[in-house]
């Protein structure tokens, strides 16, 4: 049976100095940026969710819709990086999605964009997993950073649509209990529910074992 | 361990998580340098954010200025010239000020044996010139640069350029066309300040009380210095159109300097027009009145931040960590913290005010889940061990970076 090493990602933000007062100006930045720019607008965002505005999904939605474009704000709104395994894939569906709006590129837009890019630092917190039971004492001892890391980004990292701890579920032959962690549902729970719901899902399997 | 109280509030894996950046960065000298030990919110967070880096291992240190009264004026200038054009400019006088006493505290301030050096502000930031080869220096700018009077800033540059990277509060407060890299970390407040620890209810019922309070009557509250950027008038108008609804009572706690002589005539003003109405109370604090104004905060129903421009606005971030939904106004920090409709309300007028803080009155439990969200945003995003967090980041990024491609 293969270990799991629980790690996590930190970051802090690092402004490009990239400042789009245009859908045209934002589209010419966007085909460029740092995918870690994509990143930050994105994916943290998933990491506050619960503590942002409710209206829209990211950044570049709220953009847009603070700007007017209600129409776009909801198009991007509706980009769920959960689905997604590559940011590439992510930055080419936001092109698109801008070139066929058929709105003017050129219009000054009255709030500009600031592109972030997010420095990120991944660390290994020195806490492994052998089988079920040191799974659930390492998740106990995790933060927000590390859940985060191995349910949403190893998704990037591996390029596989699946968290981290399915993966190693399966890996260890309880496919049931990786169906049941993929379904825990990050826009529906803060970090801090999900961690709980986790532990639990695990801890039940645990003792009915 | 110092870090570790803080799991109280964060949870003990996100205390691992921070041990686990740090660990790399053990042993590493850090300074930081500011002008004062005492007061303004740098001091503050320096004050914890030392003795919790050198809990990690880190050989932090803090060192502060030399200047005299002459040199503060300049620096006073050159801050409000860097926030905004004036009718004031800086003249070859105050820049040989500046320079004179720069020179003085290079000989005061050892730089040299640090690997990262932190400068606060433009106060040390001459201390630059001191700069040796393999130190990394990180210009902390906590006001907004973003239209500066350019003259003072084509001067500030020459140092600027010289350092690392800038951090500043926000994007929108950073200078276009500065070369060097620019990172955006929030400020953060301490759980554990007298400002925001826990206090006995008959504390806080006493201190309502000492002031004339009615504890048992709703309560709007704005804390802030007596400075017209704060609007003080437009909080009395705003609270003068909720009386009609609501029956409640208004506290505008702050204070001013004693050789704030434009503070003193707003306090003044305000003590006349707060006169002329019902159940207002104008409360001047001494600046370490920090368990008054951590007992006005709990005891407030609501609480206003009407500024008209704003830094950062801890002081928001205070009254949402006490579960407070906060009526800010649409500026700075401000909007970067209220998430409108959800741990509050971002206002543009006097009206949006009255109207705010009359629904948060009338719908008070509406009020309470806010209050509840606010506490969450606090916890999850403005508590110094994200800030802390960020600066090791920051720290490790900086001593890797000459290997990083970027």
């Amino acid at each position: 049976m293969g270990e799991f090493r629980f790690k996590s990602e930190v970051w802090t933000s690092e402004y490009t100095g990239i400042k789009a007062n245009t859908i045209h100006a934002f589209l010419k930045a966007l085909r460029h940026v740092h995918e870690d720019v994509i990143y930050y607008h994105l994916y943290r965002n998933i990491f506050e969710f619960h503590y942002l505005p409710l209206d829209y999904a990211n950044s570049f939605a709220y953009w847009m819709a603070e700007n007017g474009y209600y129409v776009l704000a909801e198009k991007l709104s509706v980009i769920d990086p959960l689905q997604y395994t590559s940011l590439e894939d992510i930055r080419h569906d936001i092109i698109r999605i801008l070139e066929d709006s058929g709105e003017d590129l050129d219009v000054l837009c009255s709030k500009p964009f600031y592109f972030i890019r997010a420095v990120r630092m991944a660390v290994d917190l020195n806490i492994v997993a052998k089988d079920l039971e040191s799974f659930v004492n390492g998740l106990k001892k995790i933060g927000w950073h590390s859940l985060f890391y191995h349910l949403v980004t190893a998704r990037l990292k591996l390029g596989k649509p699946i968290n981290d701890f399915s993966r190693w579920f399966e890996s260890i032959g309880e496919a049931e209990l990786a169906r049941e962690i993929e379904k825990v549902n990050l826009w529906a729970h803060t970090l801090r529910e999900v961690k709980g719901q986790l532990i639990s899902i695990v801890e039940r399997k645990l003792y009915a074992h | 361990m110092l870090i570790e109280q803080y799991a109280t509030y964060i949870g003990e894996g996100n205390i691992e998580e921070i041990k686990a950046v740090a660990e790399p960065l053990k042993g590493l000298k850090v300074l930081h340098v500011n002008s004062t030990k005492l007061g303004g919110g740098v001091s503050e967070i320096l004050y914890r954010l030392i003795p919790l880096m050198r809990d990690l291992g880190i050989d932090a240190e803090w060192q502060v200025i030399k200047g005299d009264e002459e040199f503060f004026k300049v620096t006073k200038k050159i801050h409000n010239l860097l926030h905004m054009p004036g009718h004031d400019r800086l003249t070859s006088e105050d820049i040989i000020t500046y320079m004179r006493t720069t020179h003085t505290n290079l000989s005061y301030i050892d730089t040299s044996p640090y690997d990262i050096v932190f400068i606060h502000d433009p106060q040390p930031m001459g201390l630059i010139v001191n700069k040796r080869q393999g130190q990394k220096w990180i210009w902390r700018c906590h006001i907004d640069i973003s239209t500066p009077d350019e003259e003072t800033w084509k001067f500030i540059e020459m140092f600027v350029n010289a350092y690392d990277a800038i951090v500043f509060h926000i994007a929108e407060f950073a200078k276009e066309g500065v070369k060097i890299p620019k990172f955006i970390i929030a400020p953060s407040i301490d759980p554990f300040h007298d400002k925001n620890v826990e206090l006995d209810r008959n504390f806080i019922t006493s201190t309502l009380e000492k002031f004339g309070i009615d504890p048992k009557r709703p309560l709007v509250l704005q804390v802030s210095r007596f400075d017209r950027l704060k609007d003080p008038f437009g909080v009395l108008q705003a609270f003068k159109m909720v009386k009609r609804a609501c029956d409640c009572q208004l506290v505008l706690a702050g204070g001013y300097a004693s050789d704030d002589p434009e503070g003193e005539e707003v306090y003044n003003e305000v003590m006349e027009e707060a006169s002329k109405m019902k159940d207002v109370f104008v409360l001047n604090l001494p600046p370490d009145s920090h368990y008054e104004i951590n007992a006005l905060q709990r005891a407030a129903t609501v609480v206003v931040q009407k500024s008209i421009r704003e830094g950062f606005g801890l002081v928001v971030t205070e009254a949402m960590w006490k579960e407070k939904p906060v009526v800010g106004g649409n500026v700075g920090g401000i909007r970067r913290q209220i998430v409108n409709g959800f741990t509050g309300y971002l206002v543009n007028s006097i009206e949006g005010t009255a109207y705010r803080i009359r629904q948060l009155l009338i719908n008070s439990e509406m009020a309470k889940v806010m209050g509840r969200n606010a506490k969450e945003r606090v916890r999850h995003t403005f508590l110094i061990t994200r800030q802390l967090k960020d600066y090791l980041v920051l720290i490790n990024y900086l001593i890797n970076s000459d290997h990083i491609q970027r």
